[in-house]
């Protein structure tokens, strides 16, 4: 009947995405154990599996893990509270939303990658010139969907809420910000991949320390199975922390 | 009208959304029978799903009943039949890319017309429906009401034997409908046009049209018919008429018990889809 | 957009320049000052791009005046020397060729990106099966850092141009993908029912329905896709290169010569706003609808 047609699709789906998944790891281990693939270009899986529980095991990821993510999160935490505070104090006027949009949406559509250099020259090549990397590249996300937010909430709930005698707290907390959360979800949810993409980006371009860097140590010393081993590591923690953060999002906008 | 020909066979149509045991089964139509006559306007009323909207798409061909058929000019309904019958619905259905006179074009290059008929054709529908100086506009430059007249004249242009409209006025205010009503009126008392229209207003049943279909709630049919006596193109003054009354609260009683029946079964079966929609 | 302001609730707001009540309220003795005060306030009010001028010009004067009294001269170069050496960076060995190089990189891997994720949108966004079984891969493989995976890139592709065109797909193609497939979802389905009334073809719906309907993403989805080909060109001659404008902008640095490293950061700025602000000029010509 139909609600079996309904699982059975989802089903196929399930299947499809399996088989592809299956496929991809057939067409490696084929083609480093049949073909001859050059193992310093692509390492035999089994091999990466076997470097990725040593890995694991020794906990030898932990100090540059420690790393990255203190940059992380400090870039996050800057970014999102001078994009909310500078959104927020932005949206509170038609007239500055008209004057400092644009001058933000501008500045976003410039790559601003290339100020690596320039914060390696002034921050070094220590985390400061990550986190304010990271910090400048989310900023603009999370200020530009606060300025959104903020500013497109619909006047006749303000209205309804101050005929009720709403407190400008009260306004604020129980009207603004779940009116605008929806949006701002968004903006943070953007911010927090930029950031991961600065931060890791950085540490591969020009550093000393954390999980990018390690990675290209690795490739350097030609240890291609364990490079493997720690992109597989990485990989499995972004996606992770990608699910939690949908997760969260998916809470927030349903309450708000 | 007085011809009696059948423009439109309707035979025993039933129609179900999904099928039985599931959360989403509907049985939105049952046994419907009913002949429309050439040149007539039908009005279907009803309580909201009572499956009207059903019955005009199942004649349109955009739906393929599960039970019964229609037959249309004498051959029965399997798919859409552009040469015969004409749409207009409720929303705006006109392309947002394009101006009104490209939109009334469009639909002549799909249903197959000749280029070089489009351009009097296009300027023809246009002046019937009064928007000649907007042909150049956008959909979104144009109000409600004016948009719903451009898509009527893209239905006119196609210069179909039979148009169903779909509630074509039931998204635009009291003022706006009462207007497009008497133009519509003048329009058909000029065209032989063959006409089922649904509509939620009662006001609107009985000022446009020859008879009047009323449905029961869930699973709807046809539960009584009801003859407007009144030559096009009807004037202002017959609203405000005894017979316009009359036939007015005539056909309030017969809703009424219908809309409560209705609005007590729609309650459950929403707050079930509420638990059962949820991820 | 409705400003929460105009309905007078933004009391934690402060006085913004053009509502002083001070300011506003006429004083007899002064009318005329007055008079030309408010004509100036009018007309800064209704000319919000001045106002956004001013603030870059003071930013740009803040700059000025630390780089050029507090400041190392090592690190940083006062707006005005970046802007005058303009003409020497260019003229530098090399960056002519480099930013040529990196033009080149960023049109073919666009190109290329176009040409993959295109058809591959348009293909998984029409068919519901393929977007409910594919999508969640493409989104995965989206939101994965790829470049954790750059130095992959480099050992396949080389050191060379390759390796750069190569990364800049794999930034570009999925927001392509990602937007087309959410250009032909959001498509009002009455729109095709009424086309089939009208007894549209397959073919017709697409050329005239879907396609039509596809422009606005199918614009949005390029200026994502550049900008994700840029970011990932970039990155990739950031990281490793012998030419190319990543390779200047390391030298630059190494060398202690910021006003030659600003110009250049300066030049490929201007490029990326001018690329982003002509596919957006496109796109406006097409959506005169709207």
């Amino acid at each position: 009947m139909a609600r079996r047609r309904e699982a059975m699709q989802r089903l196929a789906s399930r299947a499809v995405q399996i088989g592809f998944l299956l496929a991809l790891s057939a067409l490696w281990y084929a083609a480093t154990n049949f073909w001859g693939v050059n193992h310093l270009l692509l390492p035999n899986p089994a091999a990466v599996f076997h470097e990725l529980v040593e890995v694991l095991r020794t906990g030898q990821f932990l100090p540059d893990l420690r790393v990255t993510a203190t940059e992380f999160v400090a870039a996050l935490a800057l970014a999102t509270t001078s994009g909310m505070l500078v959104g927020f104090f932005v949206s509170r006027s038609r007239y500055w939303i008209a004057v400092f949009e644009p001058l933000f949406a501008g500045l976003y559509s410039i790559p601003i990658i290339l100020l690596l250099p320039l914060y390696v020259l002034f921050f070094g090549l220590g985390p400061a010139s990550k986190i304010a990397l990271g910090t400048t590249i989310s900023f603009f996300p999370i200020v530009l969907s606060t300025i959104a937010g903020f500013g497109n909430v619909e006047r006749t709930l303000v209205t309804a809420a101050r005929s009720m005698g709403a407190s400008d707290y009260q306004l604020f907390r129980y009207v603004l910000v779940p009116a605008a959360l929806p949006v701002i979800l968004t903006g943070l949810r953007m911010g927090f991949t930029v950031a991961l993409l600065s931060i890791l980006g950085s540490e591969t371009i020009a550093s000393l320390a954390g999980l990018g860097h390690h990675i290209v140590q690795l490739a350097e010393d030609m240890e291609m199975a364990r490079m493997f081993a720690y992109i597989a590591f990485v990989v499995a923690i972004t996606v992770l922390l990608n699910g939690l953060v949908s997760h969260l999002e998916a809470r927030g906008r349903r309450r708000g | 009208m007085s011809t009696g020909e059948i423009a439109i066979r309707i035979k025993n149509v039933g129609h179900q959304f999904g099928e039985a045991g599931e959360a989403r089964h509907v049985r939105a139509l049952t046994d419907t029978s009913l002949d429309v006559v050439r040149g007539e306007l039908l009005c279907l009323i009803g309580p909201s799903g009572c499956g009207k909207s059903t019955l005009l798409n199942v004649i349109g061909g955009l739906l393929a009943p599960t039970g019964g058929t229609v037959e249309v000019a004498g051959k029965p309904v399997r798919g859409p039949m552009p040469g015969d019958i004409a749409y207009v619905f409720q929303e705006s259905a006109l392309f947002p890319w394009n101006t009104v006179d490209e939109n009334i074009r469009l639909g002549m290059r799909f249903q197959g017309v000749p280029k070089s008929e489009h351009a009097g054709r296009a300027e023809k529908s246009l002046e019937a429906v009064g928007l000649a100086e907007f042909a150049d506009h956008y959909p979104g430059q144009l109000s409600g009401g004016m948009r719903q007249r451009a898509a009527l004249a893209r239905a006119l242009a196609l210069q179909t034997g039979i148009l169903l409209m779909d509630e074509p006025f039931g998204a635009l205010d009291e003022q706006t409908r009462m207007i497009l009503g008497e133009d519509l009126s003048v329009l058909l008392a000029r065209t032989e046009k063959t006409i089922v229209f649904v509509t939620h207003s009662l006001g609107e049943a009985v000022f446009l049209a020859d008879r009047v279909a009323v449905f029961s709630a869930r699973p709807g049919t046809v539960k009584k018919l009801i003859r407007v006596d009144e030559p096009h193109p009807r004037n202002p003054a017959f609203v405000t008429s005894e017979k316009f009354t009359a036939l007015r609260n005539e056909l309030y009683d017969l809703l009424h018990d219908e809309i409560r029946a209705a609005v007590a079964s729609e309650a459950p079966r929403r707050r079930r889809g509420a638990n059962g929609g949820a991820p | 957009m409705t400003s929460i302001r105009s309905s007078g609730v933004a009391t934690t707001a402060r006085p913004r320049a053009g509502e002083d009540p001070v300011l506003s309220s006429p004083l007899d003795s002064r009318l005329r000052g007055n008079e030309r005060i408010k004509a100036a306030r009018t007309f800064l009010l209704r000319h919000p791009g001045i106002v956004r001028l001013g603030a870059v010009v003071v930013i740009l004067l803040v700059w000025e005046i630390a780089a050029r009294f507090f400041m190392d001269p090592m690190f940083i170069s006062p707006p005005s020397r970046v802007f005058a050496s303009l003409g020497r960076v260019l003229h530098t060995a090399g960056v002519p060729d480099a930013l040529q190089l990196t033009f080149f990189e960023l049109a073919v891997g666009f190109a290329i990106a176009v040409a993959i994720g295109l058809p591959l949108g348009l293909a998984i966004g029409l068919q519901p099966f393929a977007r409910r079984s594919l999508m969640p891969i493409v989104l995965l493989v989206y939101g994965m850092p790829k470049i954790t995976i750059l130095p992959l890139f480099i050992l396949f592709f080389g050191i060379g141009p390759e390796s750069k065109i190569a990364f800049g797909v794999a930034h570009g193609v999925f927001p392509i993908i990602i937007t087309i497939v959410a250009g032909v979802q959001n498509l009002k389905p009455i729109l095709l029912v009424s086309a089939r009334s009208m007894g549209a073809s397959r073919w017709q719906m697409l050329r005239w329905v879907i396609f039509p309907h596809m422009i606005p993403s199918f614009f949005a989805g390029m200026r994502l896709g550049m900008s994700g080909v840029l970011l990932g060109v970039l990155l990739a001659e950031l990281y490793v290169s012998t030419a190319g404008i990543g390779y200047f902008t390391t030298m630059f640095t190494e060398n202690f010569q910021p006003t030659k490293l600003f110009g250049l950061i300066a030049m490929l700025a201007a490029m990326a706003i001018a690329l982003n602000e002509m596919v957006r000029r496109a796109e406006h010509r097409f959506n005169r609808w709207r």
